[in-house]
C-alpha cells in the first residue's frame, strides 16, 4: 500500500499533520506525533458442534502525543475532523504548560540513521489474503475441520470450543520531524480448548497458533498442530497430581517456557522502570549477571511472528535486540523517552495497545539463543527435581525481582528421568537470582507460536521462546 | 494551565445527565430500524460514552497528563434464528449502513441456534430511565477544573516532604489523580431502554524504596469513590510508604500447612473463582468446578455471599446487565448452600435452567466470627457493634501467614484446584513477626473454603467487590 493510501483512509494531509503537530507544540516541549489508527476486528466461535456465533468489530481515531523532557502528554480523538484533532493536540500541548523540566538528549531518539532500516511489512507480515476480503462462510469449514478432528481423536471429549480472531490495522505515525511512516498489520489467531471427561475426573487443555499473518495461515498443516497438542498428553493429564512443594530443580521445556524470560527478565529490562530506579536491574547496565554462555534477545524481525514489529508505534524499525549477550547486561529495551534519557537509539520497543495509549517500553518475541546440550543430558543430570513444558500465566513485582509463572503440565524428575505427571502449579522466584542459576542450556532453541499477550497497563501481542535449560533452585507450589 | 473545559455533559432543564446526547440516542435507535428494516429479527444496542483524566506526579512533579474521550455502539444481532456481535465507533449514518447491511450478511452464514433471542420483557428493568436512579453520579464532577485536578495529583505526593531515614532510600514515588464519567445505554427492538451513568474519583500512589542491603520493595494503596468530596487522598502516600516499608527485611519462611489470614485489599482473589464457576456458560461447557452444585451444601456453613446489587450510592451497584435484566438483591451461596447460578437468556434455553442475571454485580461476603454466635448462624454477627477487624482475626488465628498479595498463579476452573504466589508476613501469638518471600500457597477452592474461619467487618467502602479479611484453617505453602 502507498502512503497515500494512508493519508485516504484517515481523511488528512500532510499539512494538516504538520500543523497539528504545531498546535500540540504551542506551550513548548520538544516533541510530537500523531498516531493514526483504523482496525478491522473479526472473529467466529465454534461450540456445541457449530459456528453459531461470530462479529466485527472496527475501531478508528488518533493519538497525539507531546513529550517535554520524559513528561508526557496525551490525548485522542475518535475522528480526524480537524477541529476534534486540534482539541486533543491541545490536551495533550498541557504537559508543557510552563515548562522549566530537564532536557533529554532527543535527537537521538529521532534520528533515523541510528535506528536502522525496516524490513518492511510487506516481508514480515505475510498476507496475501487479507482477512477483509474473506467472508466469513470461507472461514467457518477450517473450524468445523478442526472440531472434528479434535472430537474424532478421544472418545473422552465433552466438549471442544474453537475460535478463530483475525485483525487488521492500517497505522499511520506523523511527528514532528516530519516523518510520516505507515504500516499495514495482520494477525491471525486459532484457539482450541478442550474438555475430557474419564467418567470420574474431569480435565481441560487448551491449544492456539497466532501469527501476524493473513487468511492465509489457515492450512491443513496449522489445523493439524492445533488438533493434536489439544490432545496431547492428556493421559497423563488424568494420571497427575501435584509435587510435594519446596525449592528444587527446574528444567524448563524448550519453547513455552520461555514465559521465564518474559517474566523474570523481559519486564526489568524494560528501561521505563530503570529510568525510575524501580527496576532490579536499574544498576547494572554492563555487569555479568549470568553464565556466559546465555544470551537473551528480544526480537521484532521474526516474519510473521506475533511479536514481529516492521516498525513500532513510534515509527522506529523493527530491530533485534541483544538485553543479555554472553552473560553480560548489554541493553534495556527503549522507547524514544527512555532512549533519549540514556542517550541511546532507541531499539523499536516502543508499543502501545492502540491508539488510545501512549507507547511504552514492551517486548516482541523474546527469547534466548541455542547453547550446546542435548535435552535429554539436562534431564539425565537432575537427580530430584521437575519438568515442566506447559504454561499459562506469569506476573513479575518489578522492584523485588520476585516472579512467578503456573505450570499446566509437566512431570516429576527423579534419578535423571522423568517419572510421575504433575499439574496445576505455580512456580516462583527472583530474577536476578534465576537467571544466575541457570546452569545448563540446550541446543533445541524453540519459538512458541501461542496467543501471548502481555498485559502491562495495555495489552500488546507478544511471543516467547527458549531451548531446553535446568534451572538449579526454584520455588515449587505442592503438597 | 488551560483545558478543554467542555466535558460533554448535557444540562437537561434542572438535571444534569451523562455526556450521552438525545442525537447519540437517536443513532442507536436509527441502528435498530434500519438492522430491522435489513433483516434483522431482533437487535439489541449498547451505546456507551465515556470521559477520563489522569494527572501522573512522579517524585512530585507532574509527569504526565492523560485526557480520554470514548464512544462506542456494540450490535447484537439476531437474524433467522442466528447471532452476531459487531461494534464501532463511527457514528456517520451512511458508514453505520454500511456495517449494518455487512453485519447481517455475516449472521447469515452462521449456522442456527434456536436459544438466542431477547430475554422477556417482564424481566427487563423499567427502572432506569434517567441513569442515575442508583445515586452514581457526582454533579461536581462537571464544576472540577483542570487545575484542580492537578492540584489533586499534587497534594498526593510527600516525595518532597520526606526525611531521610537510615533504614532506607525512597527511590521513586508515582501517584495519578484519576476522575471519569461512564454513561450507558442498552435499547432493543422491543422497545426497551435502560440507561446507567456513574462517575468515578481515584487516587493511587505506589513508593519504591531500597534498603541497606540494596534490595528494593514496593508499596501501592489506592482509594476511590463514586463521590470527589469522599475520595481520600491525604495518607495514600504515606500508606503506600508504610507498605513498602514493612516488606524491608523479608526471611525465607518453612514449608508446610498453616493458617493463612488474607487481607481485605487481595482478599477477592480467592471469591472470584467461586463466582467464575458459578457462570452460566462455564457450567453449560462442563468448565465448571460447581458444575451440579445448584441447591446443594458445598460449603462450610459459615459461608454466605449475596449480591447486593440495588445499593443506592455503592460502588457495582447496578439496575440491569447487559441484556437489559433487572438485577435484584439475593443470595448467591448461602450458609453454605449454592443458590444460584449467573444464567442469562442463551444459558437459559440450552439448559433449561431458569434464567437469573449474567452477573453478579456487588459480592457482599457476609462476616463470620467464631465464639461470638453459633456456628451456622451466619447472620447473628452483622450488628454494627461488633467489628471483626484485622487484629481480632490474627488474634483469632493465632500463628500462620498473613497474605498480603498474590503474585501470579491461577486456579483450574474445571478442577477447583488452584496455586498462587503470595507475599505477606508471617505471624505468631497474633502478632506479625516478619516479612515472607518466595512463598506459593497451593490447594483447592472446595476444600480451602470449607475451611473457613473468619470473615470480617472490614471490607474497603470504596470497592465494588465487598470482600473483607479472610482467615482460613489450612492452607499448604510451599517455600
Amino acid at each position: 500500500m502507498d502512503k497515500q493510501h494512508f493519508l485516504d483512509t484517515f481523511r488528512v494531509t500532510v499539512p494538516q499533520m504538520e500543523q497539528l503537530t504545531k498546535t500540540a507544540l504551542k506551550n513548548g516541549g520538544d516533541w510530537s506525533d500523531l498516531y493514526f489508527e483504523s482496525t478491522i476486528y473479526g472473529d467466529l466461535l465454534l461450540k456445541d458442534g457449530e459456528v453459531t456465533s461470530g462479529g466485527c468489530h472496527t475501531d478508528f481515531g488518533v493519538g497525539i502525543r507531546v513529550l517535554s523532557g520524559e513528561r508526557t502528554g496525551y490525548a485522542y480523538s475518535e475522528n480526524t475532523a480537524m477541529k476534534d484533532m486540534e482539541a486533543a493536540a491541545k490536551a495533550a500541548s498541557l504537559i508543557a504548560s510552563g515548562d522549566t523540566g530537564n532536557r533529554c538528549n532527543r535527537h537521538m531518539t529521532v534520528r533515523a540513521g541510528t535506528c536502522g532500516r525496516a524490513i518492511g511489512s510487506d516481508l514480515l507480515y505475510p498476507e496475501s489474503s487479507a482477512w477483509e476480503n474473506v467472508r466469513a462462510s470461507e472461514l467457518l469449514p477450517f473450524l468445523e475441520k478442526l472440531q472434528q478432528k479434535i472430537t474424532g481423536s478421544d472418545s473422552r471429549i465433552v466438549k471442544v470450543i474453537a475460535r478463530l480472531s483475525y485483525s487488521h490495522s492500517l497505522i499511520m505515525m506523523f511527528n514532528s520531524e516530519g516523518e510520516l511512516t505507515c504500516d499495514s498489520r495482520p494477525m491471525g489467531s486459532v484457539t482450541a480448548s478442550v474438555i475430557f471427561s474419564n467418567g470420574s475426573r474431569t480435565e481441560n487443555k487448551t491449544a492456539s497458533r497466532s501469527f501476524r499473518s493473513g487468511a492465509e495461515l489457515l492450512t491443513g498443516q496449522i489445523l493439524e498442530e492445533i488438533a493434536a497438542e489439544a490432545v496431547s498428553g492428556i493421559d497423563a493429564r488424568f494420571e497427575a497430581r501435584r509435587p510435594k512443594g519446596g525449592r528444587m530443580p527446574v528444567v524448563m521445556g524448550a519453547g513455552a517456557s520461555g514465559i521465564l524470560l518474559h517474566e523474570a527478565m523481559g519486564h526489568a529490562f524494560e528501561a521505563d522502570f530503570n529510568r525510575k530506579g524501580q527496576s532490579v536491574f536499574s544498576d547494572r547496565m554492563g555487569q555479568k549477571i549470568c553464565d556466559s554462555s546465555i544470551s537473551i534477545v528480544d526480537d521484532g524481525t521474526i516474519r510473521a511472528n506475533r511479536g514481529a514489529c516492521s516498525y513500532d508505534d513510534e515509527g522506529i524499525p523493527g530491530q533485534k535486540t541483544y538485553m543479555v549477550r554472553e552473560g553480560i547486561l548489554n541493553s534495556y529495551l527503549h522507547d524514544r523517552i527512555s532512549a533519549g534519557w540514556y542517550g541511546v537509539s532507541p531499539t523499536g520497543n516502543g508499543r502501545r495497545e492502540s491508539f488510545r495509549y501512549n507507547p511504552v517500553p514492551r517486548m516482541r518475541a523474546t527469547y534466548m539463543e541455542s547453547g550446546t546440550a542435548s535435552p535429554s543430558d539436562i534431564i539425565a543430570s537432575v537427580k530430584k527435581g521437575i519438568y515442566v513444558d506447559e504454561f499459562s500465566n506469569g506476573q513479575v513485582k518489578i522492584g523485588e525481582g520476585d516472579f512467578t509463572f503456573y505450570v499446566k503440565s509437566g512431570y516429576m524428575i527423579e534419578n535423571g528421568r522423568l517419572s510421575t505427571p504433575i499439574k496445576d502449579i505455580n512456580i516462583i522466584g527472583n530474577g536476578p537470582q534465576a537467571l544466575a542459576d541457570i546452569m545448563c542450556v540446550g541446543n533445541d532453541l524453540k519459538i512458541d507460536n501461542g496467543t501471548w499477550t502481555c498485559g502491562k497497563e495495555q495489552s500488546v501481542p507478544v511471543s516467547c521462546g527458549i531451548p531446553t535449560v535446568l534451572v538449579k533452585s526454584l520455588t515449587v507450589g505442592g503438597e | 494551565m488551560t483545558m478543554t473545559e467542555n466535558n460533554g455533559i448535557q444540562n437537561a432543564g434542572e438535571r444534569m445527565s451523562g455526556p450521552i446526547t438525545a442525537a447519540e440516542i437517536e443513532t442507536a435507535r436509527f441502528c435498530i430500524t434500519y438492522g430491522m428494516s435489513a433483516g434483522a429479527s431482533q437487535m439489541r444496542v449498547s451505546l456507551s460514552k465515556s470521559i477520563l483524566d489522569s494527572f501522573t506526579v512522579l517524585n512530585g512533579r507532574l509527569d504526565k497528563v492523560m485526557h480520554s474521550a470514548d464512544r462506542s455502539l456494540f450490535l447484537y444481532i439476531f437474524a433467522d434464528g442466528k447471532y452476531g456481535t459487531f461494534s464501532t465507533n463511527d457514528f456517520s449514518e451512511t458508514r453505520l449502513k454500511e456495517f449494518i447491511s455487512k453485519a447481517l450478511d455475516t449472521v447469515k452464514m452462521l449456522a442456527p441456534d434456536q436459544c438466542r433471542r431477547l430475554p422477556a420483557k417482564e424481566r427487563k428493568t423499567t427502572e432506569a430511565v434517567t441513569g442515575q436512579e442508583l445515586h452514581l453520579f457526582d454533579p461536581g464532577y462537571l464544576s472540577l477544573t483542570p487545575e484542580a485536578k492537578l492540584q489533586k495529583a499534587m497534594n498526593s505526593s510527600i516525595f518532597k516532604s520526606l526525611e531521610p531515614d537510615s533504614r532506607y532510600t525512597v527511590i521513586s514515588e508515582e501517584c495519578e489523580y484519576s476522575d471519569s464519567v461512564d454513561d450507558n445505554c442498552v435499547l432493543d427492538s422491543e422497545g426497551f431502554m435502560g440507561r446507567h451513568t456513574e462517575t468515578s474519583f481515584a487516587i493511587c500512589s505506589e513508593m519504591t524504596v531500597q534498603d541497606a542491603s540494596g534490595r528494593k520493595t514496593s508499596g501501592y494503596w489506592w482509594d476511590s469513590s463514586p463521590f470527589c468530596n469522599t475520595l481520600a487522598i491525604d495518607g495514600c502516600s504515606m500508606t503506600a510508604l508504610s507498605k513498602a516499608i514493612e516488606k524491608i527485611g523479608p526471611k525465607r519462611h518453612r514449608g508446610g500447612t498453616f493458617r493463612m489470614v488474607v487481607d481485605r485489599s487481595v482478599s477477592s482473589r480467592l471469591v472470584s473463582p467461586l463466582l467464575s464457576a458459578l457462570n452460566g456458560a462455564a457450567i453449560q461447557q462442563k468448565n465448571s468446578f460447581l458444575d451440579g452444585s445448584l441447591g446443594k451444601n458445598i460449603f462450610s456453613e459459615r459461608l454466605t455471599i449475596t449480591d447486593l446489587a440495588t445499593t443506592s450510592g455503592k460502588p457495582g451497584a447496578r439496575l440491569f446487565d447487559t441484556e437489559g435484566t433487572a438485577t435484584s438483591d439475593r443470595p448467591v451461596i448461602k450458609n453454605g448452600v449454592v443458590s444460584m447460578y449467573f444464567i442469562n437468556t442463551y444459558i437459559a434455553e440450552k439448559t433449561g435452567l431458569s434464567p437469573t442475571i449474567e452477573g453478579i454485580s456487588r459480592p457482599v461476603v457476609a462476616p463470620f466470627f467464631p465464639g461470638s454466635m453459633s456456628e451456622g448462624d451466619a447472620d447473628s454477627c452483622l450488628s454494627e457493634e461488633f467489628e471483626i477487624n484485622l487484629p481480632r482475626i490474627l488474634k483469632l488465628c493465632g500463628s500462620g501467614i498473613y497474605v498480603t498479595g498474590f503474585n501470579g498463579g491461577n486456579c483450574n476452573p474445571t478442577t477447583g484446584d488452584f496455586s498462587y504466589g503470595v507475599e505477606g508476613f508471617a505471624f505468631r501469638d497474633g502478632k506479625i513477626t516478619h516479612p515472607i518471600r518466595e512463598m506459593v500457597v497451593t490447594g483447592n477452592m472446595i476444600t480451602l473454603w470449607n475451611g473457613i474461619l473468619a470473615a470480617g467487618t472490614d471490607a474497603r467502602p470504596c470497592t465494588r467487590w465487598q470482600i473483607p479479611t479472610l482467615a482460613f484453617n489450612a492452607a499448604d505453602f510451599s517455600a
